[in-house]
């Protein structure tokens, strides 16, 4: 078996993944950038404030699906 | 806020990365060892071992996660790589919907990963027979599994077997008939040791995209030539250059008899950004005008109204492109995020959109983001 790869043939290759390490760091990253709003919001703008923190469960229920999947 | 929340964004290129079990679940048992398959190779101590595919026993490790470009051959296998070290929805239909909606991105069309983004990994295969059963298999997970977890999110594209224009024919019909909607194909087929658009070898592949009505998407990077100035420059010097190969693909269609003979082809350069589309067409009609006389090229139509006729382009992040966009035409211009790669702004690529696009006129965002995909690809809203 020819253990050396065809990978100069290859689409050069632009196969760089997230990786689920990275991800995370993504996701926390944008629920740091979400926090700071939701606390200025305080109870004002109820829409706005819902669509926040709908996105902010998303986030977290992502995070924890790359940890436990 | 010129992209409104009503509006759906559709990537005109992402990837996926094949499952371990595609091929095995679907080639007749007398393939299943030769077929594509995942196998364990070691990785340094502590490490668990890699998983990299082996096609009729040659190994191929990229499903990675690292790009392997600018390492040395001995170095690649040492890198990529576990699925369970990337995040699922690079091979899960259900998770890349999940996170489609976390990145505020409604619809996607995937190129394949181990095949190539042309599908021309089966090029190398010894026995035709399987790597045409190998073809068809990657299209009916694409079709019959991929896509059909999410039909209007998700948008079949399928891949040829390039060896073989009658067979590549057959397929895009079989394909066509269960719900594909556009063909990857080599930017350039020379490279690759096939015919190049200046014979007539391909007329009848072009033929049956037109009778389908499917877009022919050229990748860049599929025709295996990557941009390369010195073996000693870094990959900066051809990540920087990675759209002169869609230039390339360009000029070489709009010189070949390909778009005089199929009027209703349709092309996407894929990936190749398009902010050097207004200067290329400057160049290649001024190429016409003053040299078309005593060459093999087409003497009534310029090329530019070729290109506006037949070509379209996507970006992720091309402001000088978005600048510039009444050059190239407005319904020219697709989006696109390129998730699962690390290059992609996930999961904020809607937010990032916004961004670029805000100087844009809505109407005019909403043809970039959405309809001119729904209508070069048929998707209906």
């Amino acid at each position: 078996m020819n253990r050396l790869p065809e990978s100069e043939r290859s689409d050069w290759t632009d196969l760089d993944l997230l990786t689920r390490e990275e991800a995370s760091s993504r996701l926390k990253e944008e629920i740091a950038g979400i926090e700071p709003r939701l606390a200025e919001l305080g109870d004002a703008h109820p829409a706005e404030r819902e669509l926040l923190e709908s996105r902010r469960r998303a986030l977290r229920e992502a995070i924890d699906g790359l940890a436990g999947s | 806020m010129p992209l409104q929340p009503w509006m759906k964004l559709l990537s005109t290129d992402d990837h996926l990365i094949e499952p371990p079990t595609l091929w095995s679940d679907r080639l007749p048992a007398k393939y299943r060892e030769s077929g594509p398959r995942i196998v364990e190779q070691p990785r340094k101590e502590g490490s668990a071992p890699a998983e990299v595919w082996s096609y009729e026993g040659r190994i191929y490790p990229y499903i990675g996660l690292n790009a392997v470009a600018g390492k040395k051959p001995e170095e690649f296998g040492m890198e990529p790589t576990r699925y369970d070290e990337m995040i699922p929805g690079c091979y899960d239909p259900k998770a890349r919907i999940r996170d489609m909606d976390l990145d505020g991105v409604w619809g996607a069309l995937s190129f394949p990963s181990f095949p190539r983004f042309a599908g021309t990994v089966f090029l190398e295969g010894e026995d035709r027979e399987l790597a045409r059963l190998c073809v068809q298999a990657w299209n009916d997970f694409v079709l019959d599994e991929w896509c059909a977890t999410a039909p209007d999110r998700l948008i079949p594209l399928v891949i040829l077997p390039v060896w073989d224009v009658r067979e590549c024919v057959a397929e895009i019909h079989r394909t066509a008939d269960k719900g594909a909607k556009a063909v990857a194909f080599p930017e350039n087929p020379v490279p690759l040791g096939l015919p190049s658009f200046h014979t007539d070898h391909w007329d009848p592949v072009f033929s049956a995209v037109e009778e389908t009505d499917m877009p022919l998407c050229l990748h860049f990077g599929t025709s295996g030539n990557a941009p390369k100035t010195a073996p000693e420059a870094p990959f900066a010097v051809t990540i920087s250059l990675f759209g002169c190969n869609s230039m390339y693909s360009t000029a070489d269609l709009l010189f070949s008899p390909v778009f005089h003979k199929h009027p209703k082809l349709k092309v996407g350069l894929s990936e190749g950004g398009i902010g050097w589309m207004p200067y290329l067409l400057e160049r290649i009609d001024l190429t016409w005008e003053r040299h078309r006389f005593y060459q093999n090229v087409n003497q009534e139509v310029r090329p530019s109204e070729l290109f506006y006729k037949h070509i379209h382009g996507c970006f992720i992040d091309d402001r000088f492109g978005v600048k510039v966009r009444h050059e190239i035409g407005v319904d020219h211009i697709t989006w696109e995020c390129d998730y699962p790669h690390s290059d992609s702004y996930w999961p904020k690529s809607r937010a990032y959109a916004e961004e670029v696009l805000a100087n844009v006129p809505d109407d005019e965002v909403h043809k970039i983001v959405e309809l001119n995909t729904r209508r070069l690809y048929n998707l209906p809203a």
